[in-house]
């Protein structure tokens, strides 16, 4: 439709786009609503992109795909009441994560606020703790200020979610000319202090056994390229976490794997094992440490975060390095080649030996192993592709297999472990990484919750490759009824799921079926030739179980390999 | 514990007390003022100190936040 050129006068509508422009957003998620009608009304005809999803919950989980695959920060938007609470778990999960999302919401009238009016909710009640920062903006020539001002604390120190909630009266009022500037960001980066740096710098001279770990902080491209500057000059074997993965140089022999629950076997016996534990920006999840008093309770914790607030917070810092990744580490390597630089490459070596192959159950005749299948994935999938999941076993067979360039390849929800989340997170990465292959591996159950967005995908030929691995279960829950609650599986089993094909034939997207090894990897072959969005169904063993694992709240020693070991 | 709070957003003295019952302390003594700009409030929180450490770290985290505009 050819937009309308009647004039109108500017609103508050325009002040919310004017900030964005200003920040240079190209792209956002949204879905309209009574309250956030102004804003939708400036964005008519604005060369602004707008993506309409079918759920607001997939467009926070887009905005958060998006800035997870690119670094900047994604933007989405809805309406008041249900609009804004469909938001929440995509906020919290940037949160947890990290992760620099901007919200914009409609409001009730401001007139009507504390009436229980119409699609009213106190979204910035609900979100104060769920995000770094809320505002309700009641002036208009405070629209732009206070966006501008959230893309400033979202990118800050550590990036996060800010919401920024606008009663739909302020967004209708007149345009104010003289909107107040935003105030001044102070330099929200932390630098560790020199004595800090000297003393890790003299416990890793003086360690027999050290091991690195990167984690989420470890994401920025400068910080990724200052870790694997650290390993390679010490020989040190190193692991990360499941949102650091990619930090390390897949091609460093003494990268040991993903660290935790479903970490692998050498990584959880050579932390275990180091004297000396350097972490950066990591903060101990109980995946990562399990119990928390046996995770590494003799050796030198060297950790490093751009949050203080983590230091202590689950596992002691023997020696704190209060600032930004990059900086630290590489002042760290610094100070390092100063004097004695040490070496670790036996170690290293033994670390590797620790491991051995991946564990994993064989499936029965005839059926698909999800692992088997995930392996010949990732040696076909394109080298520079990105790759989303969502929650689950799969999640976590992908985390063990893959091996990204960047830990921006490698895009999943960590802390909060959001099902739903893989596939709208593809169609965010999608629009941040143009031209580039984009996966969402997603489960049978995590898939339905977004499955609608095929629509959105339909409408704007979004180019993301839907991998669906179908085990018809709820797997991980399922894996969990298997071994700690006597094999009563409650709720688990979706045995009637429908024929993905063919709801992915009724949007126009082209689909792949796989039903067994037999033509697995033909099958593959014709959807990754696919030019254009596509799904490939994969009809897996529901039997297979994640190996390794060490039970929540374990202990190393309690890492199991299969069902009875 | 004592805490003296000082921050631009009112709102952040409810969040500290909602964030005190989650951690399993109580606020026992409040005191709050705010102008235009500024909010102060001295706190007093009563509960098991591992997660009075906890409750000091995450409201340090909050003011953080706070801080970064000039």
């Amino acid at each position: 439709m050819i937009p309308s050129i009647v004039p109108r006068p500017k609103t508050g509508g325009d002040a919310v786009l004017e900030a964005l422009e200003r920040e240079g957003v190209e792209v956002i998620f949204g879905y309209p609503g009574g309250t956030i009608m102004p804003f939708y009304d400036a964005l008519y005809g604005h060369p602004m992109r707008h993506i309409l999803v079918r759920h607001e919950a997939a467009a926070v989980f887009a905005a958060g795909g998006f800035a997870r695959t690119s670094g900047r920060v994604g933007v989405c938007c809805a309406t008041s009441g249900p609009g804004a609470t469909n938001l929440i778990t995509g906020l919290v999960d940037a949160m947890m994560d990290s992760i620099p999302v901007v919200a914009i919401t409609g409001q009730v009238r401001t007139g009507l606020m504390g009436t229980d009016g119409f699609q009213e909710a106190d979204v910035c009640a609900i979100t104060q703790c769920t995000t770094k920062a809320s505002w309700l903006v009641t002036d208009p020539a405070q629209i732009y200020t206070k966006v501008r001002e959230a893309f400033a604390l979202a990118r800050s120190g550590r990036p996060g979610p800010v919401l920024v909630d606008i009663p739909t009266d302020v967004l209708k009022a007149a345009y104010v000319d003289h909107q107040a500037p935003p105030r001044k960001v102070r330099d929200a980066k932390p630098v560790a202090t020199r004595e800090s740096i000297a003393a890790a710098a003299e416990a890793i001279r003086n360690a027999h056994r050290p091991v690195a770990i990167a984690g989420g902080g470890a994401r920025d491209p400068k910080a990724v390229a200052a870790f694997r500057r650290l390993t390679s000059l010490l020989g040190l074997p190193h692991t990360t976490t499941i949102v650091g993965l990619g930090a390390s140089d897949p091609a460093d022999p003494h990268g040991l794997g993903m660290l935790g629950m479903h970490g692998t076997k050498a990584a959880n016996l050579t932390v275990k094992s180091a004297d000396v534990v350097m972490v950066f920006g990591m903060r101990f999840d109980d995946r990562v440490t399990g119990r928390p008093d046996r995770f590494v309770p003799d050796a030198t914790v060297i950790h490093n975060d751009i949050d203080a607030t983590e230091f202590d917070k689950i596992i002691p810092a023997s020696i704190a390095l209060h600032g930004d990744s990059a900086d630290t580490i590489n002042a760290l390597c610094d100070e390092l080649m100063k004097g004695h630089v040490p070496r670790f490459d036996d170690w290293a070596i033994q670390a590797k030996a620790m491991g051995g192959p991946l564990a994993r159950d064989v499936a029965k005749d005839g059926h698909l192993s999800a692992t088997d299948f995930l392996d010949t994935f990732f040696a076909a999938m394109p080298p520079d592709a990105v790759v989303c999941t969502d929650v689950g076993q799969h999640q976590m067979w992908a985390a063990q297999r893959i091996r990204p360039q960047t830990p921006r390849d490698f895009c999943t929800s960590a802390g909060l472990g959001s099902m739903g989340f893989g596939f709208p997170s593809a169609i965010g990465a999608c629009f941040a990484n143009p031209g580039r292959h984009v996966f969402a591996i997603c489960g049978d159950g995590g898939f339905q919750m977004t499955m609608p967005e095929l629509a959105t995908v339909k409408r704007y030929q979004v180019p993301v490759k839907i991998v669906l691995i179908d085990n018809r279960n709820l797997g991980m829950v399922r894996q969990w009824q298997e071994l700690f609650y006597d094999e009563r599986y409650s709720a688990t089993n979706l045995s009637d799921n429908p024929d993905f094909c063919t709801i992915a034939s009724a949007y126009d997207i082209a689909s792949f079926r796989i039903e067994g090894p037999a033509d697995a990897e033909a099958t593959l072959a014709s959807f990754l030739a696919h030019t254009g969005p596509a799904l490939l169904h994969v009809s897996c063993y529901p039997d297979e179980l994640v190996w390794p694992m060490i039970p929540s709240g374990g202990v190393v020693e309690d890492l199991m390999e299969s069902k009875t070991a | 514990m004592t805490y003296h709070l000082v921050v631009g957003d009112p709102r952040t003295v409810a969040r500290v007390i909602n964030m005190a019952h989650r951690f399993q302390c109580r606020a026992t003594r409040v005191d709050s003022r705010s102008t235009d700009d500024v909010t102060t409030a001295d706190f007093e929180f009563a509960g098991p100190q591992e997660q009075l450490d906890r409750l000091r770290a995450q409201i340090d985290r909050i003011v953080q936040f706070e801080k970064i505009f000039v």
